[in-house]
């Protein structure tokens, strides 16, 4: 059941996934899904979290059998009932977390159960070094030794090592999955550059990311899912960014920031020369009611540390904070909650989310004291306020007894914002509020954002994205070495003018997007 | 976009009670009470059910308080030590010093929240690790106890104090309804309350837990002090049962505890567990050793038994683990 749009491929596909089937209790993962993909093409796979990305690539790399449905290499159907047979068949997969041994050298990685023999069974030491030397010259790797220690590397060359290991083994479908999500802008060129070179060997490279910018400049094709369907399959050069998002989304998002004006109020959150030596340095900053304020700047500009200070999670030295005027002295989590604060974390699975606990149970975490009384928990208002919060913010769950920490990226952080919200607070930290989450939960956050600060919340957002900062603020600060270096209105900020002051006088305006 | 459909639940053929652990281990206990009665016409009798009882009120004691803890993922390794240290201050406290019975009592037990409280307040201020810092305490609080002891041994306590230990209450051994009550309380306070959800918080993600504002290192604290003080309680059960005190009383305490509770299903790791999993663990381990023990088998094959059972129900409850996890 593929679409009329398929246009001719280069040549015969050397992949190809043909009505594939599959289904989790409770959840149809896939449905007759097909695509196909040529040698040398790069194939982005594009869809929400939850749109069946995910279970298609396992499918393909073996690690679960589809209920229905075949997949053929050099169009014979082989079986991948495990990963083993995935690698036979030459296909190699790439995943968001690295798996590598920290403690072992590049060269021992990369052949880590294949590892060249000698007589006896002995790994033949020499013969591994030259090949993996011969691995990196192919590629045109100086900068990373056959007998680095892979703990020591950066994010990047630890990725290069995982490319490298699939070549060892004679990959020819590489399946990548996300595999910009950690990178910096300079390994992202790199990452390119890899992957052009992969191609110009005939090497099939099926790409998956969130980044239309990126599918943009990297692949020949894209197919789009939604749902586990198949939606469509454009060539890159017939669509567009509006078209992939319209497909990705199933209906048109009018605007991405939908930003509301509405009247601004008292200060709600007064800072004044705050300290918490190393990264919050005499920081004073006034949020007031209504009002979303930005904070941009550099990943270790001291952003997440001044919140976790204001929130009392690692308490002041020095300075002072005013909560609606009041001067408080905010030694603890619970002390600020109590005051009205919420601080949404930067990381949802270890600071924001009890990942192996209920749905349910996550709503209530932050507002026991709602739901409690004399320290016992009332069970039924305990679902009321978790049932209020999934419709509210439309989780998309099973149920609410469902594990949280199995919804997707979006919903997580759907319900880690709801947990918060569920006690009313004044003033809102959000910290990276849709890294990581597909376009349409993104655009869900930020319409909820606005909806908040127009019943008068405080906000004061965190983010490392300059068009979301854009869009989305009222003020803008921007934040280098611990210090507040720059203040912008809505009307002066610029993505120039706040690069330049997050990188300092010497620096380049970095484009983001 | 509020109209987003739930997708049904999946359909469970088994109910899900049933593959809970706790409900495994029961069915287990019932089977080897069946199989233990029918070798042995004594071991199945009332009396000797509400024997074993009494015999595993202070182990059962001090399991309520560490179901909590290993709940939060940590341990308390140092409650045999504080059991024995308990049972000699409270004979010293009584016969040296000469303070009334009912005083020594309290005595003893404010030592065993002292020396449960000292744990905790290095585990949460200085960041000792559970493990470290109460395998220190083992070692400490066991010297203090031999220190003042001396290698003598308290006896001739009143007639009265035995009652607890030894005595009847509405035909039930008297240490019983104390372990009851205690069982009750510790499953209300574990399932319904703000309290029991913070352990499990704690377990699960100690980070996020801090960070939803829960008072996480006062619930830490609050818990250890309760260990101490129940394994106090324990010592006071145990003396007024063996009418002696002396200072090698509850060695070895913390592994049968443990034991219990693991067997129960508590998870080592922290985030889950329950009272009534302790609670079959505790039954088991004790009616395993009585049953072996009638039926003629040597005390230490008993322990062998026991370890190869603990072995079968860790891989019982994993393999039940996987299939909740649809793996």
């Amino acid at each position: 059941m593929t679409t009329g749009t398929h246009s001719e491929t280069p040549a015969a596909p050397l992949l190809s996934v043909h009505a594939i089937e599959k289904a989790f209790p409770g959840v149809r993962a896939l449905s007759g899904v097909s695509f196909d993909t040529a040698r040398g093409e790069v194939h982005a796979l594009l869809g929400e979290n939850g749109a069946g990305k995910s279970t298609l690539i396992k499918i393909v790399s073996g690690v679960f059998p589809p209920d229905r449905g075949e997949v053929l290499v050099d169009g014979r159907p082989v079986d991948l009932a495990r990963p083993d047979d995935a690698r036979r068949a030459g296909i190699a997969t790439i995943y968001q977390e690295l798996l590598l041994f920290p403690e072992l050298t590049v060269a021992e990685n990369i052949f880590m159960g294949h590892a060249p023999r000698a007589g006896l069974r002995r790994i033949d030491w020499r013969a591994m070094h030259e090949k993996t030397n011969a691995l990196l010259a192919s590629l045109e790797i100086h900068d990373l030794q056959a007998d680095r220690i892979v703990g020591s590397l950066s994010v990047g060359n630890r990725q290069r090592v995982e490319i490298l290991r699939a070549l060892s083994q004679d990959a020819r479908i590489l399946i990548m999955d996300e595999p910009t999500a950690a990178l910096t802008e300079y390994d992202v060129t790199r990452l390119f550059d890899i992957v052009r070179k992969l191609k110009a060997r005939g090497v099939a490279v099926i790409y998956i990311s969130h980044r239309l910018d990126e599918i943009f400049a990297i692949a020949d094709r894209v197919t789009v899912l939604r749902d586990g369907a198949h939606v469509a399959t454009r060539r890159v050069a017939d669509t567009d960014a509006a078209e992939l998002v319209q497909l990705m989304v199933g209906r048109r998002i009018e605007s991405l920031f939908p930003k509301i004006t509405v009247p601004i109020g008292k200060p709600v959150l007064e800072v004044k020369d705050l300290e918490r030596r190393p990264l919050t340095r005499r920081v004073s900053l006034t949020v007031r009611a209504g009002e979303i304020v930005g904070l941009a700047g550099l990943v270790g500009s001291g952003r997440s540390e001044l919140a976790q200070t204001i929130f009392g999670v690692t308490p002041a030295d020095n300075g002072e904070i005013r909560i609606t005027g009041q001067k408080i002295d905010i030694r603890s989590p619970a002390q600020a909650r109590s005051l009205g604060v919420a601080y949404v974390p930067e990381d949802r699975g270890t600071q924001g989310l009890v990942r192996p606990m209920t749905v349910r149970e996550n709503f209530s975490l932050a507002a026991l004291g709602k739901v409690a009384f004399g320290g016992f928990i009332d069970r039924a208002a305990e679902r009321k306020l978790a049932g209020d919060g999934v419709k509210r913010f439309a989780v998309k769950t099973s149920s609410l007894e469902q594990i949280a920490g199995k919804l997707s990226g979006g919903n997580q952080q759907k319900i880690v914002l709801g947990k918060w919200l569920a006690n009313g607070p004044k003033l809102l930290i959000l910290d990276e509020p849709t890294r990581g989450i597909d376009v349409g939960a993104k655009a869900e956050i930020h319409r909820l954002m606005g909806e908040l600060a127009a019943q008068g919340l405080a906000i004061l957002m965190i983010s490392s994205e300059l068009p979301e900062v854009l869009g989305m603020s009222d003020r803008v600060l921007v934040m280098r070495e611990g210090r507040i270096v720059a203040e912008f209105s809505r009307e002066e900020a610029t993505q120039e003018s706040i690069g330049a002051a997050m990188m300092g006088s010497h620096g380049n305006a970095e484009k983001a997007a | 976009m509020s109209e987003i459909p739930l997708p049904q639940a999946a359909k469970r053929v088994v109910p899900w009670w049933l593959l809970r652990h706790e409900t495994m281990l029961a069915m287990i206990l019932l089977i080897a009470l069946i199989v233990l009665g029918g070798f042995n016409n004594r071991f199945l009798t009332l009396d000797n059910l509400l024997n074993q009882g009494r015999l595993t009120t202070e182990v059962g004691l001090i399991a309520l308080p560490m179901t909590f803890i290993i709940i939060t993922g940590g341990i308390d390794l140092s409650v045999g030590s504080i059991v024995g240290l308990c049972a000699i201050l409270l004979g010293y406290s009584w016969k040296i010093f000469g303070l009334p019975l009912p005083l020594a009592i309290c005595f003893s037990l404010l030592v065993g929240a002292a020396a449960g409280f000292l744990n905790g307040i290095v585990i949460t201020k200085v960041k000792v690790p559970p493990l470290i810092m109460t395998i220190a305490t083992l070692a400490l609080y066991r010297g203090l106890a031999e220190g003042i002891s001396q290698a003598r041994s308290v006896r001739g306590y009143p007639e009265w104090f035995y009652f607890v230990g030894q005595e009847n209450l509405f035909g039930v051994p008297a240490q019983l309804w104390l372990l009851l009550i205690a069982i009750v309380v510790a499953a209300i306070v574990l399932d319904r309350t703000t309290f029991g959800r913070t352990l499990y918080a704690i377990g699960n993600n100690e980070t996020a837990a801090r960070f939803s504002g829960l008072p996480v290192d006062r619930v830490k604290l609050i818990v250890y002090t309760l260990s101490g003080l129940m394994a106090g309680l324990s010592a006071c059960v145990l003396v007024s049962r063996v009418t002696t005190t002396r200072s090698d009383m509850g060695i070895g305490y913390e592994l049968d505890v443990i034991a219990a509770v693991v067997l129960g299903g508590t998870s080592i790791f922290g985030g889950v567990g329950t009272i009534w999993g302790t609670v079959v663990g505790l039954a088991m381990i004790q009616l395993l050793k009585n049953g072996l023990a009638l039926t003629g088998v040597k005390g230490d094959a008993t322990i062998v038994v026991i370890g190869t059972v603990l072995i079968f129900s860790t891989l019982v409850a994993s393999s039940l683990q996987r299939r909740r996890e649809g793996v």
